[in-house]
């Protein structure tokens, strides 16, 4: 299939899913309508419902989705690992933990989304300090983000075990992913700031295939280790506000981009666009899904996104080892 | 004047040196061969002259420079290297994978220029891969993908290339194609380096053969002056006889079986 129709496709299919996403949940709005709830002004419950809850959150969906899928692709290539992902690096247990001290201690949703950014921040930085003394080869970047987050997964589960039972529940629900935070103001800021991010990382779109193939081959092609730091930080920072907006989503930032590499070839100059795109459309309908399958109680798209990555990744290696 | 002149280098991994004290001048269009023992730190010197590796005593200079004064992409520009073995064979078309050796030649909006076009075509048509170009690499035979590799290092440079081990784990017609091709290049003005197992390839295609034992250089010379019998036995302590051979009349050992030194 030529590409122009692989564009159109995914255009047609985010289209759909966007309606779709929009029309679902506890109360279920006819896509028909919408133009009319739309026109009909703010004051009816539709009108709330559609413009100041679904859209804000189909959209934040949207946005986690592809900035997580980027970040993938991206630590997929410089760690020359299928199987790494952001939360590999400690990206995840780093925000958990800065986020579950600010939920215990009772702050607000921006500061609890400060809290899981540095937290996410300084993981990385220690994982990315260990690394380097050991000259940042990819396995050992990838050991000392394991380690790191189990030191940091135990540092939650010890604030946990020290807290107030409400407080955990709260806790435990922004480590299961949770979108309902969404609003238009966080969304013009850090959307156009991961928009930023991802433009600048698909720029490198050439040095990444290079790093994909490998250090010293890299190298000879006069990549320098600066190039690497640089994609890696965007990636980092790319998964880190994604983290902090909306909690530990799993698998996205694994197998959209895994996905995508099979359908569209190793080129980032396509796979990064493809990326976005489909975690994109994967978290959209994650969460749509989560809303939607048994109302009025809401399923969070973290759970959602660990049934069907774990899904994925039994049918693929089973898939693998019939292949062979 | 010469490509490479290396002064008493000394170098290695976590302190242990592998190469001690060697010197070494390579003259534009030369074709080398480093023959010797697994260990002997061919590989390390290949390393050390691409800049992968910094010596940790004496210095490497490149065309008059010193090595670690060029920038990555001009040095990459000048000098391209074929490792035993990419580390990954990621599902990179031929074309896409030959394309890679003009990164360090293009501005970062360039996908592939004209100019780019000419010379993964001539690159491709050097090595007789042009009808593989739309095949995914991980399509290939290890004969096909070695000639690709070659072909990727020629579409970054033609002039100065060094290879590890190119033709090993070949068969003889992917072997005898891949050192015509690097002979003529070396012909058309290329200076080649290539470390190889095999004594008598390095005899019938190079002009000069270092042979390398412990870290240091222990004969250097045309492959008539140091492939005789008592060298070559010492340097691999085999047992071996050293005759012509009959189609380039270059000397031809032949290891005597059961007889280790």
């Amino acid at each position: 299939m030529k590409t122009p129709y692989k564009i159109i496709i995914v255009f047609t299919v985010a289209l759909v899913l966007l309606l779709v996403s929009l029309s679902l949940g506890t109360r279920i709005i006819n896509p028909v309508d919408m133009t009319d709830i739309i026109l009909g002004g703010a004051g009816s419950a539709d009108y709330t419902i559609l413009v100041k809850l679904r859209l804000p959150r189909a959209l934040l969906a949207m946005v986690i989705g592809a900035s997580l899928a980027v970040s993938g692709t991206v630590f997929q290539s410089v760690l020359k690992n299928p199987l790494a992902d952001p939360y590999l690096i400690g990206v995840s247990g780093g925000a958990a933990l800065g986020a579950t001290a600010g939920i215990v201690l009772n702050a607000g949703q921006y500061a609890v989304a400060a809290a899981a950014f540095a937290g996410s921040i300084a993981a990385i930085s220690a994982v990315y300090l260990l690394s380097k003394r050991m000259s940042l080869g990819s396995s050992a970047l990838i050991l000392s983000g394991m380690a790191l987050g189990f030191i940091l997964s135990a540092a939650v589960l010890l604030v946990y075990a020290l807290s107030r039972s409400d407080q955990i529940h709260r806790a435990m629900l922004w480590l299961m992913g949770d979108l309902s935070g969404a609003r238009y103001d966080m969304l013009g800021g850090l959307g156009g700031l991961t928009l930023l991010l991802a433009l600048t990382v698909a720029a490198f779109h050439k040095h990444l295939d290079v790093i994909s193939l490998g250090a010293t081959f890299s190298k000879n092609l006069g990549v320098t280790e600066g190039n690497i730091r640089t994609v890696f930080w965007i990636a980092s920072l790319l998964a880190a506000i994604s983290v902090s907006l909306a909690g530990v989503i799993g698998f996205v930032g694994l197998i959209v981009p895994h996905l995508m590499r099979n359908i569209f070839g190793p080129r980032h100059l396509r796979l990064i666009p493809a990326a976005a795109a489909g975690g994109a459309l994967f978290l959209l309908a994650s969460d749509t899904i989560g809303r939607s399958l048994a109302p009025p109680f809401e399923i969070p798209v973290g759970i959602i996104t660990s049934f069907l990555g774990g899904a994925f990744f039994l049918v693929y290696m089973i898939r693998r080892e019939a292949g062979r | 004047m010469n490509v490479f002149e290396l002064n008493s280098i000394t170098a290695g991994y976590g302190g242990v040196p592998v190469i001690r004290d060697l010197s070494l001048k390579i003259a534009g269009g030369e074709f080398i061969s480093m023959i010797g023992p697994n260990g002997a730190g061919k590989s390390t010197l290949l390393k050390i002259m691409s800049g992968d590796i910094i010596p940790g005593a004496g210095s490497v200079h490149f065309n008059g420079r010193p090595l670690r004064e060029y920038r990555p992409r001009a040095l990459a520009r000048m000098l391209s290297v074929v490792h035993q073995a990419i580390e990954t064979r990621a599902a990179y078309t031929v074309r896409e994978f030959i394309r890679m050796g003009r990164f360090p030649h293009q501005g970062s909006l360039v996908v592939e220029a004209d100019s780019d076009r000419e010379v993964i075509e001539w690159a491709a048509e050097t090595t007789g891969v042009g009808h593989l170009l739309d095949r995914r690499l991980t399509e290939l035979s290890g004969g096909e993908l070695q000639l690709v590799r070659i072909a990727h290092a020629l579409s970054q440079n033609s002039r100065v290339i060094l290879l590890d081990e190119p033709v090993s784990h070949l068969d003889i017609q992917h072997t005898v194609m891949i050192m015509d091709i690097l002979w003529k290049l070396n012909r058309d003005g290329a200076t080649v380096m290539a470390v190889l197992h095999d004594i008598n390839l390095a005899s019938d295609y190079s002009g000069r053969i270092i042979g390398m034992k412990e870290g240091g250089i222990f004969f250097n010379g045309e492959p008539g002056e140091v492939l005789r019998y008592d060298l070559v036995e010492s340097l691999f302590g085999t047992a071996c006889i050293v005759m012509d051979n009959p189609t380039t009349g270059r000397p031809f050992v032949y290891p005597v079986p059961g007889y280790i030194k």
